[in-house]
């Protein structure tokens, strides 16, 4: 039988077999070090190329390429999990597709080799992908059109910047805060100092805590109906927000910030977002009408004695800047 | 050279490493030195000025004879802000009668459209004069060696030079426009910019003279001192002070826009404090003049690889096509070689940026500006494809090469893989159905690409991977044969995994630490980057010694797909150019000087992305149809004939055909 045709097989029957019989045993509902999906999809790879190799089947280009895009394809469709939203799908297929063309680009020869079934489906040589091509795509064609004016109920995406760039100063209770040079009045130390023992039998560190514990029971009152008592943005109203309350455990949220930015966010809330920011769908209240001033800042250092993140400072070290 | 002889090969990589090194020293070394002559100046002016409000204080009564103000930006050795004598008006509160405007087209389009074009084309003209002095170099040292090469190398600088020629005074109408445009535009604006910039716009238009008279007389004395090997020097000497004044040119000019983003030398209400010095030498202006050096490198190389590879697509001859395939091989050098330390440039940039105001940093990298940073971040990653395209596809046609092209795929691999790393948002687009799909804002995997330390490591790894093709391709054609070959392919071995390894684990540790330490990071990352560069350059070119060759370049042969690789890379490089250009101008929203003069005309606002994406495609596209002008009209000279070796000197075989 024609080489080609038995590796696209390989590929093809394997990815069947694959997907429903192995693939459900490498998700199990608790994964492992072992038993997990991307495992999985090291190991679907090694079965075509231990068994092109051992077959000594050598596809040609045209064939590899399209298992690599394929490839590309499946792991960002099915393997890659929580499933990643379309913008970004596409991009990444962008990105994939780019790197299998610089793929059979890369000298002329093997150029040369790839086109040479496209070309001569074109003109006629393989006629049975020939009379394939010409039906499938007036097909897929008429299905695309269809998908694009079938009439989608979905709210349409947003460019929403999450973290604006903040005014220069913010007035809260009266009083102006400079926000590049205001720092937490009750972060007495590095807060890093404090985090490898239990701290509340350290006699030094019992003011630290004091000012943390009471952060933290604003916190409980106040926040985490929307932040999550874990303070990764899964509190019990969360689901009905969008965009869905900040998770403070990600590296890119209050790990990135000022401790001065979360005064601000946290004293004029959704209300006090520039337009980028679409304050209308932000649903955080202007907490300066509900908290005092100090009562804000222990909030903030709770978020981050919890978190275990340092704030950004921006010292006379000259390593600022990203 | 260059895949004709050794030692070119060897003097051209010396020569770009050197003109590198000498950039880049001032730039590395200019803090230090800064800060040292800056408390020296510190300390004399407030002496002086102690002495001055002594001297007042004596003499009692009345009004104070000098009035001093405090700087908006510098500081004193202990952190207050510098004193100075006011010594011009405050910047002025603009209104309606300030702006002009006509009814086509909004005024700050104009003047956009104006500065990009002048930009791009003054950008050309400062980089054309770094590539004839390198290649005039190359060729006079190759000259004993290799004459028929050292003439094409001459051949190759002065037909630059004559595109360049029309293209300087192409610039400098443009700059008459772009001043026209300010003069008749924004005339309040211009007015204040005049006042506190009046010393150094005379300096620059002096400059111009200069420029123009050593141009003119490198140009047309060409011929006349090509004869006499000592007149050769001088002329290639005169190319060096061409770029001198060229840069210093450039470095003035730099002044008004790190001026107007990051102020310094002026009081807030925006009076000028008497030291014309802390005027231009602003925070931002030492980045932005590296960084713009590397960016004309690489923009002179893509437009001299674009009409390169124009022609070598279009030759009638194999002698014109092994010509051009050969020009695009010498541009895509330079180009790449100014490609690969740009993002440090640009990271250095950012750095001031932010330390200058964070709220300027957050607007870039966080805020509004953050959209166009993604696109930027998908442009830098089409460059370096097609980098690595060409390259890859130069290097097949490389007899002997079949050693390394098994390691493009994997190379590629890698690319795509970094690549992908480097341009996952923070952010993403989506919509709420997704949005509850992905169970929060972050996805829990690719989520943590989205923060500097996977970026870092992304860019570092593309940039390693494409040296590393670079250095395949040195090798393609040569077998080592020097004695200690297994030693030194295990050194270059060494050092790239080393390198690799210590990108990615530093990578991996930045996300364990506070943000401040983290940006620390990216400096061994950068270090390890560079050290492959020079270190595996030069154990790779001293590898060359003695080797023997598997054949020539065969020049003329290059890919189809290789030669339109180049097209790529340098029309993305002048949309990016101008996405750049565009983000750092914006990013100070509603103010002509940054928090001292406020634009007050109807076009202080910020553009969606999609009109600003328009405007510079259309920016794009013109400047294009212009080069298409200049290039044609420098190729209507007559032609010259073809360079021919002087008679009795042995040509050698692989110009024989």
């Amino acid at each position: 039988m024609n080489k080609g045709l038995i590796s696209f097989l390989v590929f093809v029957v394997g990815l069947a077999v694959f997907h429903n019989a192995i693939f459900p045993i490498f998700t199990p509902s608790e994964p492992g070090w072992i038993l997990n999906r991307y495992v999985y999809f090291l190991v679907f790879v090694a079965y075509l190329i231990i068994t092109n190799l051992i077959l000594r089947l050598k596809p040609p280009v045209a064939m590899t390429a399209l298992f690599v895009w394929s490839l590309g394809f499946y792991f960002y469709k099915s393997i890659l999990f929580p499933p990643i939203p379309w913008t970004l799908f596409i991009t990444y297929m962008v990105m994939w597709s780019i790197g299998v063309f610089l793929y059979v680009s890369q000298d002329p020869e093997t150029f040369r080799e790839f086109r040479k079934p496209i070309v001569k489906t074109i003109v006629g040589e393989y006629k049975f992908a020939q009379i394939i091509v010409m039906i499938a795509m007036p097909i897929l064609v008429g299905f695309a059109t269809y998908n694009s004016i079938y009439p989608a109920y979905q709210e349409p995406v947003e460019l929403r910047t999450v973290h604006p760039a903040p005014p220069a100063t913010t007035k809260v209770h009266g009083k102006t805060y400079p926000l590049e040079s205001t720092d937490n009045p009750f972060r007495i130390d590095e807060q890093d100092n404090y985090k490898d023992s239990f701290p509340f039998l350290d006699a030094d560190k019992h003011e630290y805590m004091k000012y943390v514990t009471e952060g933290g029971t604003i916190f409980f009152q106040n926040c985490h109906y929307c932040h999550g008592d874990q303070l990764n943005g899964l509190g019990m109203f969360s689901h009905v927000f969008n965009p869905t309350p900040a998770n403070f455990i990600d590296p890119g949220t209050i790990a990135m910030l000022q401790e001065a930015f979360l005064f601000w966010r946290v004293a004029k809330g959704g209300p006090g977002l520039p337009n980028e920011s679409t304050p209308w769908s932000s649903a955080m209240p202007p907490w300066e009408e509900h908290l005092k001033t100090e009562e804000i800042w222990k909030v903030i250092l709770f978020e981050y004695w919890y978190t275990g993140w340092h704030p950004r400072t921006f010292g006379t070290e000259g390593a600022e800047g990203e | 050279m260059l895949g004709k002889n050794k030692r070119s090969i060897t003097a051209f990589s010396l020569g770009l490493v050197l003109a590198m090194a000498i950039y880049l020293v001032p730039g590395m070394t200019s803090d230090a030195i800064a800060k040292e002559a800056f408390a020296e100046q510190v300390f004399a002016e407030e002496a002086f000025a102690k002495e001055v409000l002594a001297e007042e204080a004596v003499e009692g009564e009345g009004e104070p004879e000098v009035e001093w103000g405090q700087d908006v930006f510098y500081k004193d050795w202990e952190g207050n802000p510098l004193k100075g004598p006011v010594s011009g008006f405050p910047a002025p509160e603009l209104g309606e009668s300030d702006y002009n405007n006509y009814e086509f087209a909004p005024s700050r389009m104009l003047l956009w459209v104006a500065n990009q074009q002048h930009l791009y084309f003054g950008s050309f003209v400062l980089a054309v004069p770094i590539f004839c002095m390198l290649i005039e170099f190359i060729g006079i040292r190759s000259r004993e060696d290799d004459p028929v090469m050292a003439a094409k190398y001459d051949r190759l600088a002065q037909d630059l030079m004559k595109v360049s020629l029309t293209a300087y005074s192409w610039t400098a109408i443009l700059g008459g426009i772009l001043l026209f445009t300010f003069i008749t535009l924004f005339p309040g604006f211009f007015k204040y910019m005049a006042g506190i910039f009046r010393p150094v716009m005379h300096v620059y238009a002096l400059m111009f003279l200069a420029e123009s008279g050593v141009l003119y007389v490198y140009y047309y004395g060409w011929d006349k001192m090509s004869k006499d090997p000592f007149l050769k020097w001088i002329h290639c000497s005169l190319s060096v002070l061409l770029n001198l004044i060229g840069t210093i040119l450039m470095y003035l000019a730099n002044s008004w826009a790190t001026f107007m983003q990051a102020p310094g030398g002026i009081d807030s209400q925006g009076r000028f404090l008497g030291n014309i010095w802390h005027v231009i030498h602003s925070t931002l202006w030492n980045p932005v003049g590296v960084h713009r050096i590397l960016g004309n490198i690489v923009f002179g190389g893509g437009i001299v690889g674009a009409y390169a590879a124009y022609h070598y697509l279009t030759a009638k001859t194999e002698e014109e096509r092994a010509h051009y395939d050969w020009v695009c091989y010498v541009a895509m050098f330079i180009c790449i070689f100014g490609l690969i330390p740009l993002p440090f440039a640009g990271y250095w940039l950012m750095k001031e940026v932010y330390a200058f105001r964070q709220q300027m940093g957050i607007t870039l990298m966080g805020g509004i500006m953050a959209w166009l940073f993604i696109i930027q971040a998908v442009m830098i990653g089409l460059l370096f494809f097609a980098a690595n395209s060409y390259l890859h596809n130069g290097m097949a046609r490389v007899k002997g090469s079949h050693r390394y092209m098994k390691y493009c795929k994997y190379m590629i691999l890698l690319l795509i893989c970094t690549f992908t790393m480097w341009m996952t948002p923070h952010t993403i687009v989506m919509t709420p159905a997704e949005l509850k799909v992905m169970g929060g804002a972050q996805h829990p995997i690719v989520g943590h690409f989205g923060v500097m330390s996977a970026k870092n490591t992304a860019v570092n790894l593309m940039i390693t991977t494409t040296i590393l093709c670079f250095l395949l391709y040195q090798r393609a054609n040569k077998k080592i044969t020097v004695p200690w070959a297994t030693v030194g392919n295990c050194w270059i071995a060494a050092i790239f995994v080393g390198a690799a390894l210590n990108i990615i684990f530093l990578g991996v540790y930045g996300y364990a630490l506070p943000a401040n330490q983290r940006v620390g990071l990216s400096v061994p990352q950068v270090t390890s980057t560079l050290t492959t560069l020079f270190a595996g350059t030069a154990i790779n070119i001293s590898m060359f010694k003695d080797s023997e060759s598997y054949g020539d370049v065969q020049w003329g042969s290059q890919s189809k797909v290789g030669t339109y690789a180049i097209f790529l890379l340098a029309i993305s490089f002048t949309w990016l150019m101008g996405l750049m250009g565009y983000i750092r101008s914006a990013v100070r929203l509603f103010w002509h000087v940054t928090e001292v003069v406020r634009d007050n005309s109807v076009d202080a606002y910020t553009l969606t992305i999609g009109e600003a994406g328009k405007m510079l495609t259309f920016n794009t596209l013109f400047v294009w149809t212009q080069f298409v002008v200049v290039f044609w009209v420098g190729s209507l000279t007559a032609k010259k004939a073809a360079a021919k070796a002087p008679e009795g000197v042995p040509v050698p075989a692989q110009q024989q055909q």
